[in-house]
């Protein structure tokens, strides 16, 4: 018989607090960088200073020499270009930290600093200097739909509107790096803060020439990714080299400058776009000019149009290289940027057109699409939460005294589901353990708990009655965590090993009671004989003796899928005399399939709103054109939400039963990409006034106002 | 951060001794001077930490005759004072809005009237004037935060301390104790707008080190109001402290003080002229702060800058008349 | 708990650095400023005339979490770093190492400060508590941040811990609006304030029912 979700299940889409979350609030969580051990040297990373620069000599001799000194490497070479600020040029390890950071310090190098350019419109100026060869804007084939110039031609209204949003990092809390210890000569041990082990193992492994079953990742905890902590990177490497040359273990974690400045960053977003409809709403066309910048390494695109059925389009994107570090997937990379574009110019035309935002989305949505129906339902919900009829009013008829309020509305959309590959081992020994196995991690999602769960709910135990260990790598192959794809990968071979485990476990222990095992089943931490109670759990385990069970899970068709929708909706005051927004209400509307722990899913979906709230208030990497550094590489004037600034949000699961039937998806990315985009356009419905770039600050407020209000005079 | 020697005097004349030296700088709260030595903006030899020196903290007197706060004086303690709450609002109000619990439990008041600069250009060690080349890095660069009033020099920062703006409105002085004894200072000209990359922003000679604060009578009213972008910890992006003394409801004298706008507190006097004579009203105070801004010359960047000094200044006249209007 | 004692490491010139007090004949003394070490320097200092300063590495002793726990600073580290390097104590974290974020949030006689912007020099003689002192029974603060999943990488969760405890201590009923002023030092990135918020008032409740 095909494996299936439990029909009626008493665990799974309960409220299950994590399994680890006690020892993380009482600070007994050994993270990555918390790890010391016997005779760890510090290790600090000497960076470039300049946005570009030749290095013309490196002289390492100078720190070799200093007190508590016991390695020094060069990373970069002699004749290297340095293609950023925050480029990795050296490292040092001492005894203490603060000798490693005089060590780096007085490394001595020479640079032949070269021009930069680290703001798009310094790099996009005529005659800036060429970063690259073939010039600092790559300009990407036109994708082309229809003949969106013809539509738009036809068009009853268009509307034209230009949109930016800034480049920002990710801050993970943790920073990047890992702690090295040598067991053996070919034998290596990491503590690392990734969200990949057995990535940053196989990387490890090449990079020393050792088999990778010699490599051990360890990641019990870590501090936050977001999509930038995939592999060893050339930090981890280098741990790892000063680990061997100095015999000692090395921890080697980035300052908060260089974290910010090389340790990946989403990439801006800057649009004009074009969008016709005809007078009852339908969308006719969409023609959109886009740049963005990720750094010196591209990769800036993402999706537009987005959500709508947009009949002709013409889209052409460039990327834009600046001398700035490169950028790595962020939490749904491409989505929150392009849903920013296409909602704000779907509100503008929305106004135009004099028809309510919300039946706008709802006139446009694909046909024949599932997510279509979806989206309905979900708009109806999150309208009704938010009170959109009753309290929104118009564009600009918020009323005239300095606090106006406002009402915005953002649609988008995820892939997740999972690989197909992945494995969960389940053991059962005769004291009454069960301990499952895989080589994941947990980034703070919650997958060590949910894990359990599914194990819980198939052997009718409680989830604290399971040994969930995860975050080694060399365990079996789980699942790398981005794209929102961990726990569709690893529940569907979870389920499997439990199952497989527990027909295991009736096998052979069914003959010693007398039954057969058709007649066993478990619930509430007993062993039933033909549904009646008989033995406790751990009694039936007894009878394996020296015995023990231990099945691979692998993954079954049915119990995974993919493909999310969703809706935001945000409500703002904007004080008009300051410029300052505060966020009073989000509502969040999201589908995922079947949800295992709904503690834990709610935590993603809150976490989701606010990371979008300091997207679309607070975030921006700030660029010095003059000296090309990072002006706010810090926790403070890189500005991110504190506690005030939280607004009440209001959650809603949209989990009907067919959504269930789906089996699990993924919620990591979808609830953080409309936020930015509901705040913009409720910031907007509040003033009367597009502020065409993010974060909504009192400056872009105030700009924004100035510029609408010159406008008038110029009119007037 | 560069090694330094460290000394814990207990007395004021052995702080002033200790700190009578070339590259020696004096350690509170820290908040300030350990950012600065991280980011290498500051390596000083020698740091003389003066939390052990009883004497400088604590608050005595009243709003009758005045009050005096010691310089060590904490913030959660300013905050926790009653006569600071209940006579000196603009002073209680702006120091309740300065960093984070975490902060106030650590800065002292004066600390926060000496800290240095927060201008990115000067943090990044381009120096105080941010002067590179013969070029201005701020004229130049993202001057977001930077100065709106005597942009003409090369002295672009915005001066940090958002305790300085009330208490130059309340009219306090400062006790200084010194090499050469002791002196009293209005708190104003602790600052001066530096003319050279040589010059600090600081008036203080070597080995001085502020004492006390000391309050006159809180009379007439007081209020602060400032603008920041986040509720959560942040810095004001701009901050008025004013001081009003009426006269049959008209405005005898008055104080208005403006943070973020100049090298300096902003004293405005404009705004002050405007209201002398005039009754204190809606009217009288959006005429000050429209004047408050005749003479803003703003950045590149900043120009939103002078309608927010605007708006802010008329706001804590609007909070010393018990109208906050923008609450609804 | 093992220690990790950087004259281990047998640096060279370390016997030059570990030369702390210049021009003193204080050394022992004023190394050790607790307990009666302290009087003997301030006997000393009456005797000597003059404020005496420190200099390279310098011996100290701090109470942690009720223990004394004695090891070699410089002047210059920081109770953060001095805590997770050399007494192995890693409850606070190091995040924004700038008074910002409040990862690494410690309890020094009472008040929550910032360990990464507090000289360990300055930390003698002070009662220091980290997370890892906190009651994590029922009554606790942690169980009440478990039990609302005020966390999630978990990275930031012992300073808001340790903040919101040193709130309670102060202001045991606090409002809503008391217990965002009093948590507005912490940062955490991955968006757990609704539970943390939830997770105090509950705390809140919980030290009462104690």
């Amino acid at each position: 018989m095909d494996l299936t979700w439990p029909e009626k299940p008493t665990l799974i889409g309960t409220k299950v607090p994590r399994l680890d979350g006690l020892a993380k609030a009482s600070g007994r969580a050994k993270y990555p960088s918390d790890q010391l051990p016997e005779g760890t040297l510090f290790a600090v990373m000497l960076y470039s200073p300049h946005a570009h620069a030749k290095i013309k000599t490196l002289d390492v001799k100078p720190a070799q020499g200093m007190p508590g000194v016991k390695g020094v490497v060069a990373i970069a070479k002699e004749g290297a270009t340095l293609r950023y600020q925050g480029d990795d040029v050296a490292a040092v390890a001492a005894v203490t930290e603060e000798q490693a950071r005089d060590a780096a310090r007085a490394i001595k190098v020479e640079y032949e600093v070269l021009p930069h350019v680290v703001t798009e419109p310094q790099a996009m100026a005529p005659g800036a200097p060429e970063i690259v060869k073939g010039g600092n804007v790559r300009k990407g084939r036109s994708q082309d739909k229809g003949k969106a110039d013809e539509e738009l031609a036809k068009a009853d209204v268009v509307v034209e509107g230009k949109y930016a949003l800034p480049v920002i990092t990710h801050v993970c809390l943790e920073p990047h790096g890992l702690t090295a210890k040598w067991e053996a000569a070919d034998k290596l041990t990491v503590w690392s803060s990734t969200q990949a082990v057995q990535v940053v193992a196989g990387e490890l492994a090449e990079a020393f020439q050792i088999p990778v079953a010699n490599v051990t990742v360890l990641t019990d905890y870590m501090g936050g990714g977001f999509g930038s902590k995939f592999g060893a990177d050339v930090w981890g490497r280098t741990a790892a080299e000063l680990a061997k040359s100095t015999g000692k273990p090395v921890k080697l974690f980035l300052d908060r400058i260089q974290e910010h400045l090389a340790a990946g960053n989403r990439p801006s977003a800057t649009g004009t776009l074009k969008l016709g409809a005809s007078k009852d709403g339908k969308l006719v066309g969409l023609i959109a000019e886009t740049h963005g910048t990720g750094g010196s390494r591209g990769g800036s695109n993402f999706p537009l149009p987005y959500v709508y059925d947009v009949p002709a389009s013409s889209r052409s994107h460039s990327d834009v290289f600046v001398n700035g570090g490169g950028a790595r997937a962020m939490r749904a990379p491409g989505h929150p940027q392009g849903c920013a574009l296409m909602e704000a110019a779907m509100d503008d035309l929305a106004e135009k057109l004099g028809i309510d935002p919300v039946q706008l989305r709802l006139m446009n949505l694909p046909p024949n699409d599932p997510r279509t129906p979806i989206y309905e339902a979900e708009v109806k919900i999150g309208a009704e939460l938010i009170g959109w009829t009753a309290n929104r009013k118009p564009r600009g008829k918020n009323g005239d005294g300095p606090i106006r309020k406002g009402y915005g509305v953002a649609l988008h959309q995820w892939g997740g589901g999972g690989t197909r590959d992945k494995k969960v081992s389940c053991t059962i020994t005769a004291d009454g353990t069960v301990e499952l196995k895989s080589a994941t991690q947990d980034l703070g999602t919650g997958i060590r708990t949910v894990l359990a769960i599914i194990a819980a709910e198939v052997l009718g135990l409680k989830p604290t009655d399971v040994v969930s260990n995860i975050g080694n790598s060399t365990f079996p192959p789980g699942q790398a965590s981005g794209g929102s794809t961990t726990t569709a990968s690893m529940a569907p071979p979870c389920l499997d090993a439990a199952t497989k485990a527990r027909d295991a476990l009736f096998a052979k222990i069914a003959p010693a009671l007398g039954a057969t095992p058709a007649d066993l089943s478990l619930k509430g931490g007993r062993l039933l004989i033909e549904g009646k109670p008989s033995i406790s759990w751990k009694d039936a385990c007894r009878k394996l003796g020296t015995a023990s069970i231990s099945e691979m899970g692998a993954t079954p068709e049915g119990l995974a899928s993919t493909g999310v929708g969703g809706c935001q909706f945000a409500e703002v005051v904007v004080d008009v005399e300051t410029g300052v927004v505060r966020v009073k209400k989000i509502v969040a509307v999201q589908d995922s399939g079947l949800i295992i722990d709904r503690l834990t899913w709610d935590s993603q979906v809150y976490g989701g709103g606010i990371m979008g709230l300091n997207y679309g208030l607070f975030e921006e990497r700030i660029m010095d054109p003059t000296t090309g550094v990072m002006l706010n590489p810090d926790m403070e004037l890189y500005k991110l939400a504190g506690a005030t600034d939280v607004p009440e949000i209001v959650l809603h699961a949209y989990e009907p039963d067919d959504q269930k039937a789906r089996g699990v998806i993924g919620i990591g990315e979808p609830p953080t990409i409309g936020t930015a985009a509901a705040i913009g356009n409720a910031v907007s419905n509040a003033i009367g006034v597009r502020v065409p770039e993010w974060p909504m600050s009192p400056r872009n407020v105030l700009n924004a106002l100035a510029a609408a209000s010159k406008d008038q005079e110029g009119k007037a | 951060m560069n090694a330094f020697d460290f000394a814990a005097p207990t007395t004021v004349e052995d702080a002033v001794k200790l700190l009578g030296v070339p590259d020696a700088e004096a350690l509170s709260g820290g908040t300030d001077l350990l950012g600065r030595l991280k980011d290498y903006a500051s390596s000083p030899k020698r740091v003389v930490y003066l939390k052990d020196v009883k004497a400088l903290a604590g608050i005595s007197g009243d709003a009758t005759d005045g009050l005096t706060i010691g310089a060590g004086t904490r913030l959660a303690d300013v905050l926790a004072d009653k006569a600071v709450k209940e006579s000196y609002p603009a002073l209680w109000q702006a120091t309740l809005e300065v960093g984070t619990p975490q902060i106030r439990n650590m800065a002292t008041v004066g600390g926060n009237l000496l800290q240095r600069p927060r201008c990115w250009y000067y943090r990044a060690g381009n120096g105080l004037l941010a002067v590179k080349d013969g070029k201005s890095l701020v004229r130049e660069g993202d001057n977001r935060y930077h100065a709106i009033f005597e942009t003409d020099g090369d002295a672009l920062f915005v001066n940090p301390s958002s305790l300085a703006v009330p208490l130059i409105a309340l009219g306090a002085k400062a006790v200084v104790a010194g090499p050469r004894g002791e002196r009293t200072i209005a708190v104003e000209d602790l600052y001066q707008i530096p003319k050279s990359g040589k010059d600090s922003e600081l008036t203080l000679a070597p080995g001085e080190v502020v004492t006390k604060l000391v309050l006159p009578p809180a009379k007439g009213l007081n209020a602060s109001y400032e603008a920041r972008q986040k509720q959560a910890h942040d810095w004001p992006i701009v901050l008025a402290s004013v001081n009003l003394n009426l006269d049959d409801h008209k405005v005898a004298s008055s104080r208005i003080v403006v943070y973020g706008v100049a090298p300096i507190p902003w004293r405005s006097k404009a705004a002050e002229e405007a209201l002398a004579g005039k009754l204190l009203n809606p009217e009288s105070a959006a005429a000050a702060a429209a004047a408050s801004i005749a003479a803003a010359k703003p950045l590149s960047m900043n120009a939103y800058k002078v309608g927010l000094t605007q708006t802010v200044v008329k706001r804590a006249l609007m909070v010393a008349m018990g109208n906050r209007y923008w609450e609804g | 708990m093992r220690k990790h004692d950087p004259k281990n490491g047998e640096e060279p010139g370390g016997a030059s650095r570990r030369d702390f007090l210049r021009g003193s004949g204080l050394a022992a003394a004023s190394a050790v400023l607790t307990g009666a070490a302290t009087t003997a320097l301030d006997e000393a200092r009456a005797a000597d005339d003059g404020p005496k300063v420190l200099s390279g590495e310098v011996e100290i002793t701090l109470k942690v979490n009720g223990e004394d726990r004695k090891t070699t600073v410089e002047p210059r580290s920081t109770l953060l770093d001095t805590l997770r390097n050399r007494l192995d104590v890693t409850g606070p974290k190091r995040v924004c190492d700038r008074a910002s974020c409040g990862a690494c949030t410690a309890i020094v006689d009472g008040d929550p400060v910032y360990s990464c912007t507090t000289l360990a020099v300055t930390c003698q003689g002070k009662t220091i508590e980290t997370v890892e002192s906190f009651d994590v029974g029922e009554q606790g603060v942690p169980h009440a941040f478990h039990q609302n999943d005020g966390l999630m990488c978990g990275y930031c969760t012992p300073g808001f811990v340790t903040a919101c405890k040193a709130l309670l201590d102060k202001n045991p009923n606090p409002t809503l609006d008391e217990v965002r002023r009093g948590l507005d030092g912490n940062i955490c990135r991955c968006g757990t304030y609704i539970g943390v918020l939830q997770a105090a008032l509950d705390a809140a409740k919980a030290m009462k029912g104690a």
